[in-house]
């Protein structure tokens, strides 16, 4: 008699436990079960965005606040109530086709899109192609890079699903980007916000009152300045005292070399020229302090002014850095960042990019045609296509040639002489090689 | 234009007034005229009936043990809650004026300033800015508050000072019934801090009347300084995120902001009577804000409801008779020991309604609101060392109700503060 009650008992325990899981998270009706097939990119997804008309027009007109207003994000069928939106974005902030970030936490507290916490709607505002940012994030991935994943996807909005365009939407960088990637969410993440007039490259800066504006906190954001920006300072330090001869002595604690040659060769491949060695100084990424250590990673966001030349030199501002500087003086790093570039050439080559570039603009084109708001012209944009696909289909040529101009004993070099995901090595003590690329 | 611009038209026409009025009556004073300067309660000047001034200094200086929030600002154990100047007086006799500065509120600094005068018999007018008629805790002076906080219904359901024009007055003998009945600019300052960068400007209305039913009835001698009123107000209500805050004693919002459009309506009701040295006062309040259009997709949202409610009762032990100002029998170093008052009130303030939902249910453009409260215990002790000096303890206790997942302490939280005043 007693075993019946126990069992009832445990299940309605078993009820109670779960309840309040079940209530904060998405409310399906729908087949779906992972956010996957939303950020994978192997569809064209529609987004609903039901939201106020006052606040849509609200949002438009107050587009340089950060202003959040509330929302019904509705996603085959899935519906996230009460999240909040906001218009993002620094240089492709506008009042015509904002940007958006989502956050289902806004109102709601503990609420995620099957563990999306929040998601970025990116405009392309730069780029008429809209496929820049997705397919360096792609080419990151592979490289062994951890970079948030991306899709295309049709926004429609308010009572009447109004058809608002096509916009990109991104993983955001997060404690749930850093679990699925990292296995770790405790540590100190920063986004990095170049200051106009600024020109940074790891240039000393003794003051941690320099550091505050510049690496916005989004973990441990209550912390004190010292705890936050000392870490960071001390990083600095060592990139600018690590002998060029042997980075890794000094900046072995801080720094993974061999990974951050990666991200520039990628990077430079992609002449992407508002990235870590940009035209500017740094800018577009995350810094990673894993927990409880001082090791730290550059994590790639926004690769919009990638693809920018056929011809851009894989050297291009390598000087206006000062670890990127002392990899290139230095014959061993310079030959390592060579056969990195290398490495990503025969992946290109291989016809992946130029096959993906294709498949998105196919999977696209509709959409962008019927776009209301984009800045571009259907000509534009089926240029800017056609102009990835060629440089997908011809890069690697040029930057073998570029290789052979100036170290003709790298192309000749058996290669793999970097290892992907050389930072997983260091954190945990055993290579990881499943992020090698396939050659 | 903003709010803080037509206080300043407000102080900028008092003060005129005033000036214009002293330098012409002054000038035209007969040599004979006497001027008077003296200094009972207030140091003052008097040319004769035509021009009176006196200034009165308000300083309340609080030391405070507030519960630890770590999600909410640190508030410091020092607070200077009302360093205040006022001037005021008589023109000619029938004209009177009060101009009011607070030096700790850099945002609004200027409090009451107002003329008024009786144009008939049992009607007062008054123009500029001050108290709307609405909330018999928020309009009493702080000086003459019974504990150290405002209520939560005076402070956050009451409307507070705005700027527009009232008639008052008293009909029959002994105010039997006494109204007061005004039109507005916009709804007061209680409740429109963060409107205050809204173009939107709707006017506002407000009135009260009160009663002692028992004021000229002789078998009930003990009942006639009880009296009861009755209070409303009005208004358009601009749409936006202007749904009424709520805070804790610390000042810690707890009621979550919700879109609201179309009218704001307030109805209070009020009680207070002074047998001897009791003082027993309570007020009950229900505010009731449309929201029109403010649905995720545009449709109409039910309405919001705020309620407030509070109880208190006081008790002179040393024997003065219990009135708005307290004026020891026995000055504290002149003879005595001052006047002693304890006190208690009951107090609760809530939002919203029903069952608790699930919390996704629940955002600033739902239907339903999330059922908040806190119902506030405030146990204290006055000292009236003499006319110009009290010395006040209170003990706080709440009991919130507030969302699992707030940022605020849920259930019973301790405060404690004393202060030091000093009023002349």
């Amino acid at each position: 008699m007693r075993w019946p009650r126990i069992r009832s008992l445990v299940l309605m325990l078993a009820i109670a436990v779960c309840a309040p899981m079940v209530r904060v998270s998405a409310q399906s009706v729908g087949t779906v079960t992972s956010a996957d097939t939303l950020v994978d990119g192997s569809g064209l997804n529609d987004i609903w965005l039901h939201i106020n008309a006052r606040d849509w027009q609200d949002l438009h007109t107050n587009y340089q606040e950060g202003t959040y207003y509330p929302v019904d994000v509705e996603w085959q069928g899935v519906k996230i109530r009460n999240s909040g939106i906001r218009v993002r974005g620094n240089t492709t902030r506008n009042d015509h086709k904002p940007s958006f970030r989502i956050d289902f936490n806004r109102y709601v507290d503990g609420q995620d899109l099957f563990g999306l916490k929040a998601l970025v709607l990116n405009n392309s505002w730069h780029d008429p192609s809209m496929l820049h940012d997705d397919l360096s994030m792609q080419t990151f991935r592979k490289m062994g890079i951890p970079a948030p994943r991306q899709a295309h996807v049709r926004l429609y909005v308010g009572a009447a699903h109004e058809y608002a365009g096509v916009y990109v939407i991104s993983e955001e960088i997060s404690k749930t980007f850093l679990t699925a990637n990292f296995g770790e969410d405790n540590g100190y993440l920063y986004e990095f916000h170049r200051q106009d007039g600024d020109n940074y490259g790891f240039q000393e800066q003794p003051e941690l009152g320099w550091y505050i504006p510049r690496f916005g906190p989004k973990t441990h954001e209550t912390e004190s300045v010292a705890n936050l920006y000392t870490p960071v300072r001390n990083l600095v330090e060592a990139v600018n005292e690590a002998r060029q001869d042997n980075l890794e002595d000094r900046l072995g604690d801080y720094f993974d070399v061999r990974t951050f040659i990666t991200e520039l060769a990628v990077q430079n491949f992609l002449a992407q020229t508002d990235g870590l060695v940009g035209g500017v100084g740094m800018n577009n990424f995350y810094l990673y302090r894993f927990a409880g250590k001082k090791l730290s990673m550059l994590i790639p966001w926004d690769q919009d002014n990638s693809f920018s030349r056929m011809d851009m030199p894989p050297s291009d501002n390598m000087g206006t850095n000062v670890l990127a500087s002392k990899i290139w003086n230095e014959p061993k790093y310079r030959d390592a960042y060579l056969a990195r570039l290398l490495d990503i050439a025969d992946l290109v080559s291989s016809g992946w990019l130029e096959q993906e570039a294709a498949r998105e603009y196919e999977q696209i084109r509709a959409a962008v045609y019927e776009d209301p708001l984009t800045p571009y012209s259907r000509d534009e944009f089926d240029q800017a296509n056609a102009f990835v696909q060629q440089f997908a289909r011809e890069r690697g040529a040029v930057v073998r040639q570029y290789v052979a101009s100036i170290a003709p004993q790298v192309l000749n070099a058996g290669r793999l002489s970097v290892e992907s995901g050389a930072y997983r090595t260091r954190l945990n003590g055993t290579p990881q090689t499943q992020n090698l690329p396939r050659r | 234009m903003p709010a803080r611009a037509n206080t300043w038209t407000v102080v900028r026409l008092v003060t005129v007034v005033v000036v214009l009025a002293a330098s012409l009556f002054a000038g035209a004073l007969p040599a004979s005229a006497q001027v008077k300067l003296t200094f009972d309660k207030h140091p003052a000047i008097d040319f004769g009936d035509v021009f009176t001034a006196s200034v009165r200094v308000k300083s309340q200086n609080d030391w405070r043990a507030f519960p630890s929030e770590p999600e909410s600002d640190q508030k410091n154990v020092f607070d200077p809650y009302r360093e205040r100047i006022a001037v005021e007086g008589r023109i000619l006799g029938r004209v009177l004026y009060h101009v009011e500065r607070e030096f700790h509120d850099t945002s609004s600094p200027w409090k009451n300033i107002y003329l008024e005068t009786r144009v008939l018999h049992g009607v007062h007018l008054q123009g500029g800015q001050f108290n709307m008629p609405f909330g018999l805790d928020q309009t009493t002076s702080l000086m003459d508050q019974d504990f150290n906080y405002h209520s939560l219904a005076g402070s956050f359901l009451a409307p507070g000072r705005g700027l527009g024009v009232m008639a008052y007055g008293d009909f029959f003998k002994k105010n039997l019934l006494a109204y007061e009945v005004g039109v507005f600019r916009q709804d007061g300052d209680n409740t429109r801090s963060a409107q205050l960068q809204d173009v939107h400007v709707a006017p506002a209305f407000a009135g009260r009347i009160v009663v002692k039913p028992f004021s000229k009835w002789q078998p009930l001698n003990f009942a006639r300084s009880m009296e009861t009123g009755f209070a409303f107000s009005d208004g358009e209500l601009p749409a936006g995120l202007y749904s009424l805050k709520g805070q804790t004693i610390a000042g810690d919002a707890f009621v979550q902001k919700v879109y609201v459009n179309g009218r704001r309506q307030r109805l209070g009701a009020q009680l207070q009577w002074r047998p001897g040295s009791i003082g027993v006062q309570a007020e009950a309040m229900r505010v009731r804000d449309t929201r029109l259009g403010q649905g995720i997709e545009d449709e109409d949202l039910p309405n919001l409801v705020e309620r407030a409610w509070y109880v208190s009762g006081t008790w002179l032990a040393t024997g003065e008779h219990k009135k708005d100002t307290i004026t020891p029998a026995r000055p504290f170093l002149n003879g005595g020991y001052g006047a002693i008052e304890l006190g208690a009130r009951l107090e609760r303030l809530s939002t919203g309604g029903g069952p608790a939902l699930n919390p996704a249910l629940y955002g600033p453009r739902s239907p339903d609101v999330f059922p908040t409260a806190d119902l506030v215990w405030t146990t204290g002790v006055n000292w009236y060392l003499n006319k110009f000096f009290e010395l006040s303890l209170n003990v706080i206790r709440e009991d919130r109700t507030l969302p699992r997942t707030a940022t605020l302490s849920s259930g019973p939280v301790w405060s404690r503060t004393f202060r030091v005043e000093f009023g002349l």
